[in-house]
């Protein structure tokens, strides 16, 4: 019985984690109405970036706000050199131009700072908290606490009057240019704000696992809490992640040994296939209105 | 003065299709202008050449110009014609359909003021008494009628000069028409606000305009007073019903009368 708890709290933890990537893919959804399939370049691209601000000898919490700041305006310069091109275009070739971004950040990145894996010390500490029979990561409890805090900010956020706006741009792009929003600066902000995001979940998953390009490989789970979410639900990314994240490790943690590892990708492919098929939008996602 | 001018304006969409072929047209300050047309005549395009629309559609002013004032407008997006005081309200109304009445209003306020936009809301509510009801739910499940009216409402808060609107009956009931045709007229008459209206609906637009514009396969080809135009035989037949009398013997000379313009 322990086991199972203390994969249970592990895998909600974990997802928090997921969730914290997925925040990125919908924020962006949420304010600009394009899918974003490079959020895991992202996150690792930002991972990278808070071990470079850090190797300059500055202290980690002056290197994560010092990051954000280059990752939000690392959004704003996709936005102006790739996504601006693409206004008017099918949503599908938004799709392509993000998964090309992602597959060239995986590349450039790692060639440009380095492949091998770069510590980020938090100052968190590996020693687990213990609670009766049962371990917990704390990187992981520090980051599902973290992932909360954002996810609350990002609703906030929404309901401002610049989130109310970008939650227009996400509606009708043209009718927001009809009453004189700059859909070309909300698209910037929102990747800005994923950007920000990312740094957030780069420098958690760094420091429980290393900078390299396989933070890169948080995407697919972040698609999958996504997809189970729904795409543009800022509090959907909370119960998918945990969902994802539980099921992601109990499962495994009982059929590893029979099957001989890696059940997750498994699991978590057919989260991703079983909610298509059975709701198409996701536990939170919305449904397009249709007026007939 | 004038306010708005349009010189000889050609659209062409994709490099290729010419859909507006030198439309030249005037509403003058606080004047209330209609453009009638059929379908595909052009009326929209004009309107979007106008609101700087015509970008996603790959269309573009090749020839002509546009001004605003004293000022050329033509260089400027969409956004900055808005902060101008021209605001467009689109076809089919596209309100966001995903964000409540309210948020709609929010949205499309761009001052910074609270109480300015507390002021601009009341006012929209008062011309439209029916979407205070329905401040709650998402603007999707409105209304055809209610959502015509929160697309006008979400176009006053960005304080224009000049509204444009696009088919603003399309799709509604005759009285509904009235009554937002009723509200455009207040709106023009307190606020001294411009408006350009675009129509198909010829015999109700022509009650509330002063003036009026007739647009067919990209070309103005009549222009002059509400009056003149109603009176206007080729009109009466072609776009007001006949008035009544058609002969249908004479049907045939459709083809041979409609010609005004070489």
């Amino acid at each position: 019985m322990a086991y199972f708890i203390e994969l249970f709290i592990s895998g909600a933890l974990t997802g928090l984690m997921y969730a914290l990537v997925a925040l990125g893919f919908v924020l962006i959804y949420k304010s600009a109405g394009v899918p974003n399939l490079a959020q895991g370049a992202l996150v690792m691209t930002a991972g990278y970036a808070v071990w470079m601000v850090m190797s300059w000898g500055l202290n980690v919490w002056i290197a994560i706000p010092l990051a954000a700041a280059i990752m939000f305006g690392f959004g704003l310069v996709v936005e102006r050199l790739l996504l601006r091109r693409m206004v008017g275009q099918p949503v599908i070739m938004v799709v392509m131009l993000t998964l090309g971004l992602e597959i060239l950040l995986r590349g450039l990145v790692p060639g440009i700072l380095g492949s091998t894996p770069k510590p980020i010390d938090l100052g968190i500490g590996f020693a687990p908290i213990i609670i009766g029979d049962v371990f917990i990561n704390r990187t992981s409890l520090y980051g599902g606490i973290v992932a909360l805090a954002l996810v609350g900010a990002s609703l906030l956020f929404f309901r401002t009057r610049l989130g109310t706006k970008l939650r227009a741009v996400s509606d009708d792009h043209v009718s927001s240019w009809a009453v004189g929003i700059s859909v070309e600066r909300a698209i910037g902000i929102s990747w800005g704000l994923a950007g920000i995001a990312a740094v957030v979940a780069g420098a958690l998953w760094g420091s429980s696992q290393g900078v390299d390009w396989t933070l890169s490989t948080l995407l697919f789970p972040a698609v999958a809490v996504v997809i189970l979410g729904g795409v543009d639900s800022v509090p959907g990314v909370i119960v998918g992640g945990i969902l994802v994240g539980v099921l992601g490790t109990v499962i495994p943690g009982y059929l590893d040994s029979i099957a001989g590892g890696s059940t997750r990708d498994v699991v978590t492919s057919l989260i991703i296939l079983l909610t298509i098929m059975v709701r198409p939008f996701g536990i939170f996602g919305r449904e397009d209105i249709e007026r007939i | 003065m004038p306010a708005l001018i349009l010189e000889n304006v050609e659209v062409i969409y994709d490099k290729v299709f010419l859909a507006i072929k030198g439309v030249s047209l005037e509403v003058g300050e606080g004047e209330m202008v209609a453009l009638l047309g059929s379908n595909g005549a052009g009326k929209s395009t004009t309107l979007k050449s106008v609101s700087g629309l015509l970008g996603p559609e790959r269309g573009l002013v090749t020839r002509g110009e546009i001004r605003w004032g004293d000022r050329s407008i033509l260089p400027l997006g969409a956004p900055e014609r808005v902060a101008g005081g021209l605001v467009h309200v689109l076809e089919g109304r596209r309100i966001f359909g995903h964000l409540t009445p309210d948020e709609n209003l929010i949205a499309a306020y761009r001052g910074r003021s609270m109480a300015r936009f507390n002021e601009l809301r009341e006012q929209v509510y008062a011309y439209f008494p029916r979407l205070k009801e329905r401040i709650k739910s998402k603007a999707g499940y409105l209304s055809g009628g209610e959502q015509q009216m929160l697309a006008i409402g979400r176009a006053l808060m960005t304080e224009p000069r000049l509204i444009m609107l696009d088919e603003p009956s399309l799709g509604l009931s005759p009285l509904l028409v009235q009554e937002i045709f009723g509200i455009i007229g207040t709106i023009n008459a307190e606020q001294g606000m411009s408006v350009l209206l675009v129509e198909q609906n010829a015999a109700a637009t022509l009650d509330i305009v002063s003036r009026a514009y007739l647009i067919e396969q990209g070309q103005v080809v009549m222009s002059g007073s509400a009056e003149t135009l109603k009176s206007n035989p080729d009109v009466q037949d072609f776009y007001l019903g006949g008035a009544g009398h058609t002969d249908y013997r004479n049907v045939k000379h459709y083809r041979r009368r409609k010609r005004w313009l070489a």
